[in-house]
């Protein structure tokens, strides 16, 4: 071991290779072995891979996109109902019809109506006529 | 391949590039870790517990910077973690044996006791000035790089190299003329 000096930049190549002939442990390529294998436990979570990375991204403008096209299809899907429920409320026969014509009086049918029953038609469903 | 190339494609997922910069950073970091924990064992332990800490924290590499100082740091920590942990009990073994470490007849067995004699002093250390003289004289790095790592301004890791070293001269003198010899 050469002399040291605070100032001296340079390195003692005798004491650095004394260090590591005491300090290098045998079975490198073990060693490599083992870490390289405990590695899948930190891939198997939290690594992100470059598809997680790209889903990620897309993640908060999906988000929206998805929550316009419900919107849209929400809107859409009211105002075709408000239409088609004006076209089977106007179609629809009333309650008395079915009663007259079948003679069967029933309470599902009565439920079947868009508009409340006759109080007549209700006791005679009620009395079993 | 840079390590940076080789720290991106590990992030990514790519399991060959990680095992690469382990291959090339396994000895650095096995033999700070086993100077820290003053046993081989445990100084593995933590190298490991180093390796997969980098791993998981590659995002915040800076691929500007270089790679070993940066891992050595990691590795450091987690045996300092370790220590904490655990007692170690080897660096008092070796302690113990540095009474019989003082040159004799047979040369083969005089190496073996210079190795034991070197341990001795290293555990002896402090354990910052131990790392330091490891990482500049064993490993290469720069005082400053020392310093980072040590997380200390480069003229601490500067003065810790030198008291480290002259300590390692005294405890060691007794070996001077058998290595001359030799």
């Amino acid at each position: 071991m050469s002399n040291p000096s605070p100032f001296d930049h340079r390195r003692d190549p005798e004491l650095g290779q004394a260090m590591r002939d005491v300090l290098t442990p045998p079975d490198e390529a073990r060693f490599v072995a083992r870490v390289v294998a405990a590695a899948e436990s930190v891939y198997g979570g939290a690594v992100p891979s470059p598809m997680l990375n790209i889903l990620t991204a897309w993640a908060r403008p999906g988000l929206v996109a998805a929550m316009l096209l419900i919107a849209v299809a929400a809107f859409s899907a009211g105002l075709w109902i408000g239409r088609s429920g004006a076209a089977v409320t106007a179609a629809s026969p009333t309650i008395g019809d079915p009663l007259v014509d079948s003679g069967q009086l029933a309470v599902p049918a009565l439920m079947a109506g868009q508009e409340a029953p006759d109080v007549d038609v209700v006791l005679a469903v009620a009395m079993g006529r | 391949m840079q390590d940076a190339e080789l720290a991106a494609l590990a992030q990514a997922g790519d399991r060959e590039a990680f095992g690469e910069l382990v291959a090339r950073y396994a000895a650095q970091a096995r033999r700070l870790a086993t100077a820290i924990l003053g046993d081989p064992d445990d100084g593995d332990d933590a190298a490991q517990d180093g390796f997969l800490a980098a791993l998981k924290h590659l995002g915040r590499f800076d691929p500007e910077r270089p790679f070993g100082p940066w891992l050595m740091r990691i590795v450091a920590n987690a045996a300092g973690d370790r220590r904490r942990r655990r007692r170690v009990r080897k660096t008092e073994q070796i302690s113990g044996r540095q009474a019989a470490a003082t040159p004799g007849p047979d040369v083969e067995t005089d190496r073996q006791r210079f190795r034991i004699a070197l341990q001795a002093a290293l555990a002896e250390l402090p354990e910052r000035q131990r790392m330091a003289v490891v990482l500049f004289d064993a490993e290469g790095y720069t005082h400053r790089e020392v310093g980072e790592i040590l997380n200390v301004p480069e003229g601490t890791a500067r003065s810790d190299v030198f008291h480290a070293r002259r300590a390692l001269r005294e405890k060691l003198e007794a070996w001077n003329d058998w290595k001359e010899e030799g």
